[in-house]
């Protein structure tokens, strides 16, 4: 049986779909059965993200509306043998997702997957309800700055109330923080909120942080999982997520401001 | 509210959803039994303060019976119709005497909290005797979420974050920051009060009196306490010395 993870922030922006894309291609990478979901009817991404946006024929609302099997829908990803994506339509709107049709696409990937991994739209509304809905961890995105940090607060506090397991009783969603786009330098510099600061105001254990990076745009311009982009921070700190979602005790890196080095400083870098 | 309302929500496909939900309703407590004296107090209290009344435009409206004595004749008919001309929508009564429940009743109104009627005449503030549960939540509340301890105390073991709103109609203890607001005595208990480890409330309220505290506020981040004397709200250290 599979698990189930959501990736949602409320907050746009934050860096969801990356995550979802870069976090389904590490587990995969290590192994696991991955399928990972788009929820964002009507915002296409993910398949850009994962470079496969001219091999969409069917998508998840076809499988809701009976129009084509999940089997047809499912797109094998082009750089990993274990992760299948099925990605969402661009024509409709979140109120073609309907609870029992995606209920009994939960069923049938459990059946066949290690990880379900849904990337949530932003916002708290269908789409994004529905993405959570079924989850059994949940990673929430956020930026260092209080907005996103706000936010993120309001989507732990519907995850709490509004999840499968919330309603049927069940053990909560175990949570997890991941902070993206973090630029120690600005940091320590006082324009942006610390590590300390956003698990203070959240309070869930923090599964990793990711720096900013140009690498990260680069990425999903050319439709490659950040993680797969060798020798970059980002990369690397992907790495370190999925291997601490998996168990694994891993240090924190790229937390503290790069020091510039002696011939660096020399020439002016 | 984490596990309450959503929780009692069953997923179940079908022609109706039950679920609980948790309102806050305006109060009108009515100070006499006679409905040509309120159509009067009403049109006055338009003329005072025309912003306040169009906000009450068609808003529902729960009748406080408790300034009326029970043996006292009630025309309670002319007296919705009165509040119904004045666009007001009553709702409920509470605090109603048997008699005045049976009322009620004839004119299909809900009795809320009606068994709570002091004993008359009221000597001792009712509220020092009324006998109180408390509400123990012990997850953070985030923003967004609303908690209501109705007829109690609240007791929250984390944090309330900005954005959320904590309410009791007792006192309200946070055992930890509390950045969000809170609003204790909702139903009008004057001697209510809000306790918290670490002030940096976006608003705290007493009975309807409130104060939005500021970070350059002496008690900003202590550990704090909110009370009101003469209809004015303090806030004060905890532990301190008179308290």
């Amino acid at each position: 049986m599979a698990r189930i993870v959501v990736v949602t922030s409320g907050k746009g922006g934050v860096g969801k779909t990356t995550t979802s894309a870069a976090f389904a291609s590490g587990l995969a990478l290590r192994g696991h059965r991955t399928v990972v979901i788009d929820f964002d009817v009507g915002l296409r991404n993910l398949d850009l993200v994962l470079g496969c946006e001219r091999r969409v024929v069917y998508d998840v609302v076809n499988v809701i509306h009976g129009e084509a099997r999940l089997q047809q829908a499912l797109i094998k990803d082009k750089h990993c043998e274990n992760l299948y994506v099925l990605p969402t339509s661009q024509t409709r709107d979140k109120d073609a997702l309907t609870q029992e049709g995606v209920a009994a696409i939960m069923e049938e990937l459990r059946q066949d997957f290690d990880y379900i991994v849904c990337d949530s739209p932003a916002g708290i509304e269908r789409g994004a309800l529905m993405a959570l809905y079924h989850a059994d961890e949940a990673i929430v995105v956020t930026n260092p700055e209080v907005s996103s940090v706000r936010d993120s607060d309001r989507i732990l506090g519907i995850i709490a109330a509004r999840s499968r397991r919330a309603e049927a009783g069940q053990e909560p969603v175990k949570e997890h923080l991941l902070l993206t786009r973090y630029a120690p330098k600005r940091v320590q510099g006082g324009e942006m909120l610390s590590i300390d600061d956003v698990q203070e105001l959240l309070r869930i254990p923090l599964l990793g942080v990711i720096p900013e990076s140009e690498s990260v745009l680069q990425a999903s311009n050319q439709g490659i999982p950040a993680i797969h982009m060798k020798g970059t921070d980002v990369a690397a700190a992907y790495e370190d997520v999925v291997a601490r979602f998996l168990g694994e005790d891993r240090p924190l890196r790229f937390t503290q401001p790069e020091r510039t080095g002696f011939f660096k400083r020399l020439f002016g870098g | 509210m984490p596990g309450t309302a959503a929780a009692a929500q069953e997923a179940r496909p079908g022609a109706l959803r039950l679920s609980g939900g948790v309102f806050t309703l305006s109060v009108l407590t009515l100070e006499s039994p006679d409905a040509q004296q309120l159509a009067t107090r009403l049109q006055e209290e338009r003329q005072r303060n025309p912003a306040a009344a169009a906000l009450l435009k068609n808003a529902p409206v729960v009748l406080d019976l408790s300034a009326i004595p029970g043996e006292a004749s009630l025309a309670l008919g002319e007296i919705l119709a009165v509040l119904r001309g004045a666009q007001l929508l009553p709702v409920g009564v509470r605090n109603a005497a048997p008699g005045q429940q049976q009322l009620a009743g004839k004119h299909h109104l809900p009795i809320l909290r009606g068994q709570e009627r002091p004993a008359e005449p009221v000597a001792a503030p009712a509220s020092a005797v009324q006998q109180r549960g408390a509400l123990l939540i012990d997850q953070p509340v985030r923003s967004g979420q609303r908690v209501y301890a109705r007829g109690g105390d609240l007791i929250c073991l984390g944090v309330v974050n900005a954005g959320a709103e904590v309410l009791a109609d007792g006192h309200i203890h946070v055992y930890a920051p509390l950045r969000g607001r809170a609003l204790a005595g909702v139903s009008g208990d004057e001697t209510a009060r809000i306790f918290c480890s670490s002030l940096e409330a976006e608003l705290v309220s007493i009975a309807g009196l409130y104060r939005m505290p500021e970070p350059h506020l002496e008690q900003w981040g202590q550990a704090s306490q909110v009370f009101t004397t003469n209809e004015q709200l303090h806030i004060a250290p905890l532990g301190g010395r008179n308290t």
